[in-house]
């Protein structure tokens, strides 16, 4: 056999270990994991604040910022999934174009399974950008969790309660967020009103146990109150408990099933090795067969 | 390398894979399940989200995950494919039992929705289990462990599929089943596949461990 044939073979074995080495390796891989992501809404709660261009970008990173253009009092956006990490939030009026200096930037520190709302809230002449921590852990079960953003400078200071019947938050200052709050599941009609007579506004809702609620009580277009209901995120009224029963044992009972990964790893690897030896050991016999 | 070396080479490459697969099958070194489970991992690069208009959106019955009122899902999930594993089933409906634990499918070939639950494609933690073998054999879930970030999973409902991506895959003893982890709110539509792993323990007749993939909606 020339020098050049058996480099070649040995390139060939090197390479068939390689391949049983990572079907090894994948077998016996610890739990996949993906990068770890924490979520962000952003919203304008601001009543006189005019429309905005919205810009979230990495601190210190390289991409180009995410825009959300013509962002107007009330709205809120749906959570963003985004890596971990430390991201800006500006805001500019909208049509600015994106090298004048912005108007407001705060900054939000993204942690692992976290969410949470970046706001404009107050006066315009007194315009912030807030952090607000979301809590989207499960209520208790048969409950639902509501709170109330009360970004409704009408009515600066108010209650929300089921109409007719229990408060659920009392004397909400404009431009704050109440802690989230438990209450009974069902088809309600909620009342915000604002303390000392001042502007009501009702809203009919479905709240379903398991469920993680805000309710967003603004400055209605037309006058007095409005009040919309987000879903934060959703789960189930009664979720199963403990674990499942999904298996019978039957691939279980073979004792080769017993056998350590590591060691059918090497056993797999050592058949490897054996058939392609194998292999080879036939191949040069009929070469040499051949060549007689 | 001449065709027959090739062959040979690629024969034995064949039946070894085979082989250690087999010889390991079931035996994965207890990975410690992990008492920190994968919290909402979901999946970067969605791209970004619209907002939702303030008028009108979102008023009214916001919550139900495609579940009507009286708990009748509109298109239930009928079909579950993740070509990873060449899984291709049916899919049968799943409830709690008297005790409050998820009933399983009754066919070791298919798999269940869990139908007191959310709808696969709506906001929350839709929740799919099946069997990792029958009293004889492999069944539908025989493989979900070999599950890796990225892989996909589809569930029909109606004449649509939805579409998810495999997050993570954790393993936990059933006597410590993270509840909030696998069954708790989600800001965005997830999916949880669910089976036995771990030893089997021959006087409980039961594993001790299940696994649970974490999957989110494309």
């Amino acid at each position: 056999m020339s020098g050049r044939l058996i480099l070649r073979r040995l390139g060939a074995f090197g390479a068939v270990l390689s391949v049983a080495a990572a079907v090894c390796a994948i077998d016996t891989a610890p739990a996949a994991a993906a990068a770890p992501v924490g979520y962000v809404r952003l919203a304008h709660l601001s009543p006189d604040t005019p429309d905005v261009d919205v810009y979230l970008s990495t601190v210190g990173g390289t991409g180009a910022p995410q825009v959300f253009p013509g962002v107007g009092y009330g709205v809120v956006s749906k959570y963003l999934p985004l890596p971990t990490g430390t991201y800006a939030v500006s805001m500019r009026l909208a049509g600015a174009p994106a090298t004048d200096p912005p108007v407001l930037t705060t900054n939000v520190t993204v942690a692992d399974g976290k969410a949470y709302s970046v706001a404009g809230v107050g006066k315009h002449a007194d315009l912030g950008l807030k952090v607000i921590d979301d809590d989207l852990s499960p209520p208790p079960s048969g409950k639902a969790k509501v709170r109330v953003v009360q970004a409704s400078v009408r009515a600066p200071v108010l209650n929300l309660s089921i109409a007719g019947g229990a408060s659920i938050a009392s004397n909400v200052s404009f431009a704050t967020t109440t802690d989230y709050l438990q209450v009974q599941p069902g088809r309600w009609t909620l009342r915000a009103e604002g303390v000392n007579g001042g502007p009501a506004g009702t809203l009919g809702v479905h709240l379903d146990s398991g469920n993680v609620y805000s309710v967003l009580v603004l400055d209605a277009k037309n006058g007095g109150l409005s009040a919309e209901l987000r879903l934060d995120a959703a789960g189930m009224g009664k979720p199963p408990t403990g674990g499942v029963q999904t298996g019978a044992g039957g691939t279980s009972r073979s004792p080769l099933s017993r056998v350590p990964a590591g060691i059918g790893a090497l056993a797999g690897t050592g058949v490897v090795v054996l058939l392609c030896v194998a292999g080879l050991v036939a191949y040069q016999r009929r070469r040499q067969l051949a060549s007689r | 390398m001449g065709a027959g070396a090739a062959a040979a080479v690629l024969v034995g490459v064949l039946v070894a894979v085979a082989t250690g697969a087999y010889l390991s099958r079931g035996g994965h070194a207890p990975v410690a399940a992990r008492s920190v489970p994968p919290v909402v991992v979901v999946s970067p690069g969605r791209g970004p989200a619209g907002f939702v208009p303030s008028d009108g959106a979102g008023t009214g019955g916001a919550g139900g995950g495609g579940v009507a009122g009286d708990g009748v899902a509109v298109d239930p999930p009928t079909r579950l494919r993740i070509p990873a594993i060449h899984v291709d089933a049916g899919l049968e409906l799943l409830h709690l039992d008297a005790s409050g634990t998820m009933t399983t499918p009754q066919d070791w070939a298919r798999a269940g929705w869990f139908a007191d639950g959310v709808a696969p494609g709506e906001v929350g933690p839709a929740v799919i289990a099946g069997h990792v073998d029958s009293k004889t054999g492999p069944a539908v879930f025989a493989q979900l462990d070999r599950l890796h970030a990225g892989d996909l999973v589809e569930v029909q409902r109606a004449a649509r599929w939805v579409a998810f991506r495999v997050v993570a895959v954790g393993r936990y003893p059933k006597n410590a089943f993270p509840t909030a982890e696998v069954y708790g709110p989600t800001p965005d539509p997830q999916l949880r596949l669910i089976t036995c792993g771990g030893t089997f323990d021959s006087a409980q007749r039961s594993y001790v461990d299940n696994t649970v993939v974490y999957a989110v909606a494309t």
